[in-house]
């Protein structure tokens, strides 16, 4: 290989430069993934022309992504095994940085920065490429993808999903890039952004000559648009090459293309299910009434923040959506839909019990509560439960209302799939009481019929997170089944799923409302609730800005304030003096000098004082206990105050604990009020540039520090998600510390996948080798000058205050 | 991608490293965050005699333990450790920018004994040997380097040994436990840690099924 790119490389890189397009190449290539037993990708044999743009299909684990990574230059896991070549205009990808671009399915994952201006220069700075030539770059790739109406300081967190993938395809186009991979591009997006997305990326091979290869299981997206189909066998190799046009018109590969489970333009999947009526409601109209009422809404106001007020919070949060009238009756479908940001996930953990209501009323009525249902797994023992399910028990909830979210890895809490099958059962209690709703020998009997019924007996001892993608949607469904409740709710349960996934999704649903059970779901997905004959619900509350789940607690946002301005380095080294100083002595006096001085600063850091006093009274209470332990735990000195037999509290250890309080505070001050008006971005450039801190790292934690908002969000939806399965936060001490430990395990995982993903992201733009440039210059302006000094002025004078009035109480002796 | 390779363990960083890294200090944030608003009383049982406070500062310590456990790579535990510092600094600290410092510290604690068996065994009693190290280094930390405390010798060793206790359980036990857990759910498949849960428990155990 090594000798093949020699022989000619001034060859290869002068025709880099001409041809706009990379001719692919694959010479018997393998892959073999480290901890596999098969390889993904065996003997395969491609070529693909400069500028061609082809459809790549294929069944699941065919290696598609495998592929796709390959070709982008992202695939050397250590103890991997590859052999042949993957070659881009004759060379490997892995030396062709900046030749490929790739874009992933999950559009979190696909943004690197906070701000979109940053996220599109990323790339070049990791090839190098000069500044000002950096920021001519970002202006035309945001103009190539449609994106002109934001400014380039616009955070990327709140850019809708089509917006960030059209986000990141500006920051491939940085790069200049002559092979475009599309990895699922719009699996994850509303039919809005899959157009955006698809139309951005046509416009952009028609005026770049770029080659395209696009992986997607909705092909009608993409099919009249392309020029060849590629599809792929499992276990390596070609299955069939043809003209894209053939996707249209050719009944054999249409016929072939259904079968792997792919979206055929023109096709039905549901076309090989029986003919289907919902029978619950049926039956309630030939008795002449209407079905069963099983709950009811009235004038709900709904918010994902707590209608309480806080023990911090000044003001209880408004609610997003109000006035919501709503009955939900047994044997029907009821579809939510609306556009994003309307409040539609809100209103279905609302509904589902998982969520206060902020105002109005939400009652389960006798129906849902199981109260004088005979036959149903209830038996008439519902009476006593409370209307509103939020106020329900986790073990009464699980058993009368199921909740599917939207990502099934938050629904799970166990080691097997048997297991996990059998915890909604085995969590269920009679009401007010620990007694089992249902006897073992029937849960055993319920977990092997679900088995059976989603085809998952063969995996009925494999790890949940390790399922494919569509097994991973039918285990959701099955684990909220096993307990039987009566309503099931579901969140965009066909995201990015195949076409076979989406036809058995629609049987189980059908067989639930068949049996009496109601459906409701949050969805985007016309065919869905067509296939389900959904009664439609448009909810159209007030827009929040598109992406903007709450990033609250985490607002780190840039400060406009004179101190806001200065260089992030400037305000740590003057942080750092002043720390320093207060480090170095226990004594009121020098402490006492920084809580004014840092007091005196809050105008310049445009904070107003009560605001600051709602921050920082935590860490006054902080202080206190600290001044406590160590009136207790103090050596002994002067009179003593209390004797507790096995400790002292004595006047000197009075004093030393009340020094070390106030220090405690100044040393919080300081550091509290740089770090609001202190951006993380710009932080990171400071240490990077000024402070030469190697670049990877710093670069790599201000990525995830992006996360923080999102890992927040996650956190609370495992929350939601243990309490639907039988398993939340409620009762002694114990039960807690349990819940928590599985939340946090949940939140390990989706951190460690979310991690995975932006790194393929990062590399991919050419990040973690070589020398890069920086877009914009972190550098001492003359304004920093006086932030330095003030630090040092502010240490030295609580170090002169403690030692001109003796109290200089030196730690280090 | 040249003919025949199998790329075998390197102890540099690769960039799944550095960002998985990076990741799992700010989810352990927002772990802290989690835990904070739950059990911001928890402080108080300790009101009685507060040198034993440190039972339950092990917590503080996991990313140390855990990151070393998932990365095993030079550093990952004092990186580890020092991004979350600087998340939770960033969040607001009780202690402000001194954070930093007992970051590296306690991070460095743990360092030093995957250092000791040269990033080659992670076996359970290395787990826990590690957190309690971190414990040490964080209670030498509190009460000499950067002193918060001011306290008479026998509490200073209560203090810092419920520290190492905790440290033990805490970020040694649970960070061990967490790695199998997620070995197990195949999240790992980038990473040196891919088949924890497939090593032998103790050093010179059998490797289990």
């Amino acid at each position: 290989m090594a000798h093949h790119v020699a022989d000619d490389a001034a060859g290869i890189a002068a025709q880099v430069r001409a041809a706009p397009g990379v001719e692919v190449r694959a010479e018997a290539w393998s892959w073999q993934h480290a901890d596999r037993d098969s390889p993904a990708v065996s003997g395969l044999d491609l070529h693909i022309l400069p500028g061609e743009k082809v459809l790549l299909a294929g069944p699941s684990g065919a290696g598609k992504s495998t592929l796709l990574h390959g070709l982008a230059g992202v695939l050397h896991d250590e103890e991997a095994r590859g052999s042949g070549h993957l070659l881009l205009d004759g060379r490997d990808p892995e030396t062709a940085r900046g030749r490929s671009g790739l874009m992933q399915q999950d559009p979190e994952s696909q943004v690197v920065l906070s701000r979109i201006g940053d996220d599109i220069a990323f790339a070049a700075e990791n090839l190098a490429v000069p500044r000002d030539e950096i920021w001519e770059r970002v202006d035309v790739a945001l103009r190539d993808v449609g994106l002109t109406q934001f400014d380039l300081e616009h955070p990327s967190a709140k850019l809708s999903g089509g917006q960030k993938q059209r986000l990141a395809l500006a920051g491939i186009l940085a790069m200049r890039p002559g092979l475009l991979l599309l990895d699922e591009p719009t699996a994850n997006l509303d039919p809005q952004g899959v157009h955006q997305v698809r139309d951005a990326v046509l416009r952009v091979a028609e005026s770049t000559g770029a080659t395209i290869i696009v992986v997607e299981h909705r092909l009608e997206v993409w099919a009249e648009h392309m020029d060849s189909l590629i599809v792929l066998e499992r276990g390596g190799g070609i299955r069939r090459r043809s003209p894209a046009a053939a996707i249209l018109n050719d009944e054999n590969l249409r016929s072939e293309l259904t079968q792997m489970g792919l979206w055929v333009p023109g096709r039905d999947p549901m076309a090989g299910l029986p003919e289907w009526k919902p029978a619950g409601a049926g039956a309630a109209a030939e008795a002449g009434g209407a079905p069963e009422l099983l709950l009811e809404a009235s004038n709900l106001g709904i918010g994902r923040h707590s209608p309480r007020r806080g023990w911090h919070r000044s003001q209880p949060a408004a609610p997003s959506v109000s006035n919501i009238d709503l009955e939900i009756r047994r044997g029907e479908s009821l579809g939510i839909t609306g556009a994003n940001g309307t409040g539609k996930s809100t209103l279905l953990l609302t509904l589902a019990g998982l969520l206060e209501a902020h105002s109005g009323d939400l009652s389960a009525a006798p129906g849902l509560k199981g109260a004088g249902t005979k036959g149903t797994g209830l038996n008439g023992t519902g009476e006593q439960l409370a209307d509103d399910p939020h106020r329900w028990r986790s073990a009464d909830l699980v058993a009368r209302i199921g909740m599917v979210f939207q990502e099934p890895e938050h629904q799970f809490v166990r080691g097997t799939v048997r297991e996990e099958l059998a915890l909604g059962a085995i969590q269920a209690k009679h009401p007010g009481s620990t007694e089992p709703l249902f006897p073992a020998a029937e849960i055993e009997a319920r977990v092997d019929r679900l088995l059976d019924r989603l085809g998952l007996t063969a995996l009925s001892e494999a790890n949940p997170f390790t399922l494919s993608g569509g097994e991973k949607r039918r285990l959701s469904v099955g684990t909220v089944l096993a307990a039987g409740p009566a309503l099931l709710m579901l969140d965009e349960p066909t995201f990015g799923q195949d076409a076979r996934t989406f036809t058995e999704l629609v049987s189980l649903l059908r067989e639930h409302v068949d049996q009496g059970g109601t459906v409701v779901a949050v969805t985007h997905d016309s065919a869905f609730l067509g296939a389900l004959q959904a009664r439609p619900l448009e909810l159209a509350g007030k827009i929040h800005g598109a992406a903007g789940p709450d990033q609250e607690p985490f607002g780190a946002s840039r400060s406009s304030s004179w101190l806001g301005r200065r260089n992030a380095l400037a305000k740590l080294i003057a942080v750092f003096l002043v720390t320093a100083a207060l480090v170095m002595t226990i004594d009121v006096v020098s402490a006492v000098v920084v809580i004014l001085g840092s007091l005196a600063l809050l105008p310049l850091a445009g904070i107003r004082p009560l605001a600051f006093m709602g921050r920082i009274w935590p860490f006054a209470v902080g202080a206190l206990v600290a001044a406590w332990g160590t009136a207790i735990a103090a050596e002994e000195s002067g009179r003593v105050i209390l004797d507790l037999g096995f400790t002292t509290i004595s006047e000197g250890s009075v004093a030393l604990g009340m020094a070390l309080g106030a220090r405690a505070l100044a040393i919080v001050l300081p550091s509290v009020i740089i770090f609001s008006t202190t951006d993380p971005t710009d932080l990171a450039d400071a240490l990077a540039q000024q402070l030469r801190l190697p670049a990877r790292f710093v670069l790599g934690a201000l990525a995830a520090m992006r996360l923080l908002g999102l890992l927040a969000e996650h956190w609370k939806t495992l929350g939601y998600a243990r309490r639907a399965r039988g398993v939340g936060a409620h009762g002694g001490f114990a039960q807690r510390v349990r819940t928590t430990a599985s939340q946090a395990f949940g939140l390990l995982v989706q951190a460690i996948r979310m991690a995975t993903r932006l790194a393929v992201t990062m590399e991919s733009r050419g990040f973690g080798a070589g020398r890069r440039t920086w877009a914009r210059p972190a550098r001492f302006g003359a304004a920093d000058l006086p932030v330095m000094l003030g630090g040092l002025l502010l240490g030295s004078l609580a170090v002169w205050a403690a030692i001109a009035t003796g109290t200089w109480n030196f730690v280090w002796t | 991608m040249s003919s025949r390779t199998t790329k075998n363990r390197t102890l540099t960083w690769s960039v799944s490293d550095i960002v998985v890294a990076s990741v799992l200090a700010v989810a352990s944030g927002v772990i802290f965050w989690g835990w904070n608003l739950s059990y911001h009383l928890i402080g108080n049982l300790f009101l009685f005699y507060p040198p034993v406070e440190t039972l339950v500062h092990g917590m503080w310590l996991f990313p140390a333990v855990l990151g070393a456990l998932v990365i095993r790579k030079p550093g990952a535990a004092i990186y580890c450790e020092m991004v979350a510092a600087a998340v939770s600094a960033l969040l607001g600290s009780q202690w402000g920018l001194t954070v930093i410092s007992s970051g590296f510290m306690q991070g460095l604690g743990a360092e030093l004994i995957f250092l000791a068996v040269l990033y080659r065994r992670f076996t359970l009693e290395t787990a826990i040997l590690a957190g309690a190290a971190a414990g040490v280094t964080g209670g030498i930390t509190y009460h000499w380097i950067v002193p918060m405390y001011a306290y008479a010798p026998l509490e200073t060793i209560i203090h810092i040994a419920c520290f190492a206790v905790s440290g033990a359980i805490i970020a040694g036990l649970l960070s061990w436990l967490a790695t199998r857990g997620l070995a197990a759910s195949s999240v790992l498949g980038p990473l040196a840690s891919r088949r924890a849960h497939r090593e032998p428990t103790f050093i010179g155990g059998a490797p289990r099924g």
